[in-house]
């Protein structure tokens, strides 16, 4: 089975500070391993050592990503090689561009049966790589998902749904973007870290990946913090506390709380 | 001269430091409280390949290099000093010396054991009436037949309640000094062999600190490690290479308390605005941060040089004094920080300030540490 698991390097916003007139300086923000792509690595991992299947690493972004250092925290991992796309094109690229990217690579790579990925990137947030990606490739497309086991033609996933969880059989190629808790991501051991360096990383340009020409393009013009509402502060006389819980939910409603 | 870190060393701390803030954070001051030894946090460590870090991989232990090594035990310490501690004893003090001077047949029964995690190793040289003063031990170790019969004891044998393996030194000749030395491999539950109460410190109080007896404890001719008679020579470069560790554990004792020093000054305001905005704390913050980073110089050149195989004990020395000293100064000065607050237990200051201490003294004083050094220079 070949497993291709795609994480972004990216970096961590909780490093990053921000400024009293709301700017962000992200000069002491370390890039690493998207926190839910660490998750996604876990899940795909569990899913290769269950079936003996090969588990490729796949990345796409400006320069940096493909660095010595990002290649082997992510082969530290349990990756068994890596696939990197480093082009500064990539700079601010949108959903579309690199889900177009990545589903190039995924053709490139060849005999993929199955893409994992997180949930949403550390820094973005926006949730919708996988499901582009899975329509760029023409594949079946799961979110929220918790487990996935079996082999290609007849995987079996499980996915949180409201109020419980929902079981699929796919009966060919997917993206499965993993539950932000959907596995605890284990730590590298120092024989992992020693290792990463010897594994096999292939680097692609993007010129070779047949990826459209970029269309509309997206661009943040400003961002500001909601106003902030008055605080509400009332108190109730709980002399009688039976009353005083009365009073209580009867505001609580009134003021939509409940 | 190049300072920066390998990669696989910046991704080696990332790992620490991730483990330290998972697992062994969230109890370093409950077994500080409880002088409990985190017996727990063993087969988490050996998963991670932290209780073998030097050691070769076809052993068992992790092959990484002793850069590597110093950082692991400098990030546990940032958290925890017991923790660090346990991993320099058992890996420079309880497992080197088997590496070293063990025959063939001593390295195959305990070296996997031991680089794995799966057992873990102690160092016993100290007694009551023999610290420093490592050739007025007494305890004897007479051979009779086949075997070698050990009477005596030791003080201050760090891991020593939860050790299954032991590198004992004893006289074979009492007539002879520190020549009539020797130094044996004891596991527990050898019969004659019985292990104390920990004892109870002002610092480290999560490490397993206990005395050890022996009344007739017999152990075979094929216990002796490294040779009848050298058990000095197997102790001084024992403790030369331990030493290297204990600066990195003084070294995150010491970051650990800058850490924190740094957050409070933001967070604590007085007189309308953060501590951090006032000079005296900025100078204070300046001379830590300045003090820890020579410190973290010494202690890595120390630990390059020994990867280059070009190890000096003056270096060692150098590492482990200034880093200890450092660690004691940087801590209560963390403390001066923290004012009223950092002599609470709410905080982690009063902690690191009863740990740095013993950095000074153990696996060789700081006085010890300045004869190597002038030694070094003098001669």
């Amino acid at each position: 089975m070949r497993i291709v698991v795609a994480y972004k390097w990216a970096s961590n916003p909780q490093e990053a500070v921000v400024g009293v007139d709301g700017s962000v300086d992200w000069s002491r923000a370390r890039p690493g391993i998207s926190e839910y792509d660490l998750v996604a690595v876990e899940l795909a991992r569990q899913l290769a050592e269950a079936t003996g299947g090969e588990l490729i690493g796949l990345t796409a972004g400006a320069k940096g990503v493909g660095a010595p250092i990002a290649c082997k925290a992510a082969l530290s991992r349990g990756l068994d090689r890596a696939v990197i796309v480093e082009d500064d094109s990539l700079e601010g690229a949108g959903t579309t561009e690199l889900a177009a990217v990545l589903a190039g690579a995924v053709r490139h790579i060849g005999d993929v049966d199955l893409v994992v990925t997180g949930d949403s990137s550390v820094d973005v947030g926006a949730k919708m790589v996988p499901t582009v990606l899975a329509g760029q490739l023409g594949w079946a497309a799961v979110a929220e998902v918790t487990a996935v086991s079996g082999q290609p033609g007849t995987l079996r996933v499980e996915r949180t749904v409201p109020g419980g969880v929902q079981i699929l059989e796919i009966s060919g190629p997917a993206v499965l973007a993993a539950s932000v808790d959907a596995a605890e991501a284990r730590l590298p051991g120092m024989r992992d870290v020693l290792a990463a360096g010897k594994k096999p990383v292939e680097h692609l340009e993007i010129a070779a990946l047949d990826v459209p020409a970029r269309g509309a393009v997206v661009t943040v013009k400003g961002a500001s913090r909601p106003d902030l509402k008055a605080r509400k502060a009332q108190i109730f006389d709980a002399t009688d506390p039976a009353a005083a819980a009365t009073e209580l939910v009867t505001a609580l409603r009134g003021s939509g709380a409940l | 001269m190049d300072f920066d870190l390998t990669d696989e060393q910046e991704l080696i701390r990332g790992m620490v430091r991730e483990f330290a803030a998972a697992e062994v954070a969230p109890i370093a001051a409950e077994i500080d409280r409880e002088h409990r030894f985190p017996e727990e946090l063993l087969p988490k460590m050996a998963a991670l390949n932290l209780l073998g870090i030097p050691y070769p991989e076809k052993l068992g232990g992790a092959g990484a290099d002793y850069v590597s090594y110093v950082i692991a035990v400098e990030e546990l310490a940032r958290v925890c000093a017991t923790t660090s501690l346990i991993v320099s004893v058992h890996t420079s003090l309880g497992t080197w010396p088997i590496f070293e001077f063990g025959t063939q047949a001593q390295k195959d029964k305990y070296l996997h054991d031991l680089v794995t995690g799966r057992r873990l190793a102690a160092f016993a040289l100290t007694e009551p009436g023999a610290g420093t003063d490592v050739a007025a031990g007494k305890a004897t170790a007479l051979l009779s037949g086949d075997e070698y019969i050990l009477n005596g004891s030791k003080v201050f044998i760090t891991n020593g309640g939860f050790a299954d393996v032991f590198v004992v030194m004893a006289k074979t000749d009492p007539t002879k000094g520190a020549r009539g030395i020797s130094a044996f491999i004891v596991e527990r539950d050898t019969p004659g062999f019985t292990i104390g109460e920990g004892e109870r410190k002002m610092g480290i109080r999560a490490s397993s600190t206990p005395p050890l007896f022996f009344a007739d404890c017999r152990v075979p001719k094929d216990a002796l490690l490294g040779g009848e008679g050298n058990g000095f020579k197997v102790a001084m470069q024992t403790l030369g290479g331990g030493r290297i560790g204990i600066g990195a554990q003084a070294l995150g004792i010491a970051q650990g308390a800058l850490d924190a020093s740094i957050a409070y000054a933001k967070e604590r305001f007085q007189f309308g605005q953060p501590i951090a905005s006032f000079e005296a704390i900025q100078w204070m913050i300046a001379d830590m941060a300045t003090e820890i980073d020579a410190a973290r110089l010494l202690v890595y050149r120390a630990a390059s040089s020994k990867d280059k195989g070009h190890s000096s004990a003056t270096e060692g020395a150098m590492a482990k004094l200034f880093a200890s000293e450092t660690a004691t100064r940087v801590a209560g000065r963390a403390i001066q920080i923290h004012g009223g607050s950092g002599y609470t237990e709410s905080y982690p200051v009063e902690r690191a300030y009863r740990d740095a201490k013993i950095t000074e003294i153990y696996e060789g004083t700081s006085e010890v540490q300045r004869m190597v050094i002038s030694t070094g220079y003098l001669r």
